[in-house]
């Protein structure tokens, strides 16, 4: 049963590399098959509770968890997205409307227009910079703590990242591409860990499922003492996969981030969420 | 002998199978010292070398991963000259078991992660386990 899914979810790359004639994917139906894939690996873990990562995996980590959660670390961090808000809050409004409870659920979506993909954070940015204020820096500090502000606004809303255009389906494909295949002297993918191994553990860490990834972001990470992005969280682990990483809202992380959400669809935003 | 030395020269040079039966393999000792061993041990122990307490389980390793197979009873269960050619071919990423773009086990002498010689003595020490 675990074969049948890898040969599927590896089909597309093996089948370009191999006779290059190119098959398309099929995001919906690639989408079914990761979460049945998963469905099928654990049959105890329900689908709406994938938006825990690796906290499924371990009653032990999930009781730590829910006693974090009784106090949770990351509210100072809200408190100072809100305050971020406030302070610009004509400039905020004007980009992304006065209902701060509708924003985050639009994020990550394909811009036809700039033929790329649109992330919540980028859009901040230049929300700020077509105002005349300085650009944040990308990863953590202000940028997470006004993208956390808005997720958490957001709690229970339903991820729901669509792909309606042929440009959509490619940085979906282009996302995809990227997540499976082997890269740097460890020959790791994304795949590797957080598709065929996850819930097994990497030294002490147990490895999250792909499914529900980008759920909780920004994550409050004790290890940071902080939030951090979602692209702070790919440059992490691309360096352990002994790799040079690429920049924060790169063209590649972008694409990566819009397969990861779309694969997503349907758990519930719970970001900032709290990790180890 | 292992022909482990041949090997990676043949990768290197991709040279024919003529020339691997006809080249003598190199020299190794045939029984490792302790303190080789202990140098094995270390090497695989290290996270920015083999790192395999990553993955493996492996005695005496603390906070091992579980992502591959412990690593126990190795002579048993790869027996002989061949068994430890296999285990160094595993090892250096020439043989896998599973198909190279789905395992996590990293080509340790293909992507020179690790010298011949550093596989080799990590072989040498796994054996012991
Ligand atoms: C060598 C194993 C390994 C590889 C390869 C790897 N990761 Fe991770 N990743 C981890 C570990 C360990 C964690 C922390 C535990 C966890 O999964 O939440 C993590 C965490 C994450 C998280 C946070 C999950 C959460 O719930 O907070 C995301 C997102 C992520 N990885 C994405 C990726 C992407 C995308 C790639 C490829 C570019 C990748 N990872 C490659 C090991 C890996
Ligand atoms: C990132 C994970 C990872 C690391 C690091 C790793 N391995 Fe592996 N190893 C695996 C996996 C997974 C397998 C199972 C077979 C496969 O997937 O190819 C494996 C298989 C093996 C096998 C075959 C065992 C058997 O019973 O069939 C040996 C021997 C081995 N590894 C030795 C090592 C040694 C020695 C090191 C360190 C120098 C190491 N591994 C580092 C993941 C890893």
């Amino acid at each position: 049963m675990k074969k049948a899914l890898l040969i599927a979810l590896s089909l597309g790359v093996t089948a370009t590399a191999a006779t290059a004639t190119y098959a398309a994917v099929d995001p919906e139906k690639d989408r079914q098959e990761l979460v049945n894939f998963f469905m099928k690996k654990n049959p105890n873990i329900k689908f709406e509770d994938y938006h825990m990562g690796a906290y499924n995996y371990s009653a032990d980590k999930m009781a730590q968890y829910e006693s974090v959660e009784e106090f949770p670390p990351y509210l100072d961090a809200i408190d100072a997205g809100e305050a971020l808000y406030e302070k610009d809050k004509a400039v905020y409004d004007k980009c992304f409307g006065s209902d701060v409870s509708k924003v985050r659920v639009k994020y990550p979506y394909y811009e036809e227009s700039k033929h790329r993909v649109q992330t919540l954070e980028s859009a901040i940015n230049e929300c700020r910079t077509a105002a005349g204020l300085k650009p944040f820096k990308w990863k953590k500090g202000p940028i997470a703590q006004l993208s956390a502000y808005y997720a958490y606004n957001a709690r229970g809303q339903k991820i729901n990242v669509k792909i309606n255009s042929e440009g959509a389906r490619k940085a979906y494909e282009a996302g995809r591409k990227m997540y499976m295949t082997p890269m740097g002297q460890l020959n790791l993918s994304c795949a590797k860990c957080h598709t065929y191994n996850a819930g097994r553990r990497a030294r002490a860490n147990i490895l999250s499922p792909n499914l529900g990834h980008t759920t909780g972001f920004p994550v409050f990470r004790a290890k940071w003492q902080a939030l951090g992005t979602l692209h702070r969280r790919f440059t992490g682990c691309q360096k352990n996969m002994r790799l040079k990483p690429f920049k924060a809202q790169s063209p590649e992380y972008r694409n990566l981030e819009f397969f990861e959400a779309y694969i997503s669809n349907g758990l519930p935003i719970d970001g900032p969420a709290y990790r180890e | 002998m292992l022909k482990f030395k041949v090997k990676q020269i043949c990768t290197a040079l991709a040279l024919s199978t003529a020339f691997i039966a006809a080249s003598p393999a190199t020299t190794m000792a045939a029984e490792p010292t302790a303190k080789a061993l202990e140098e094995g041990k270390k090497l695989a122990f290290n996270r920015s070398k083999g790192n395999c307490l990553a993955c493996h389980a492996i005695k005496g390793g603390k906070l091992a991963g579980n992502i591959g197979p412990a690593l126990i009873a190795m002579k048993a269960r790869f027996p002989g000259k061949a068994g430890k050619q296999e285990l160094y071919d595993i090892v250096y990423g020439k043989k896998a078991r599973v198909p190279k773009d789905i395992s996590m086990m990293p080509p340790f002498g293909e992507h020179a992660i690790l010298s011949d010689e550093q596989i080799q003595k990590i072989v040498d020490y796994i054996y012991t386990l």
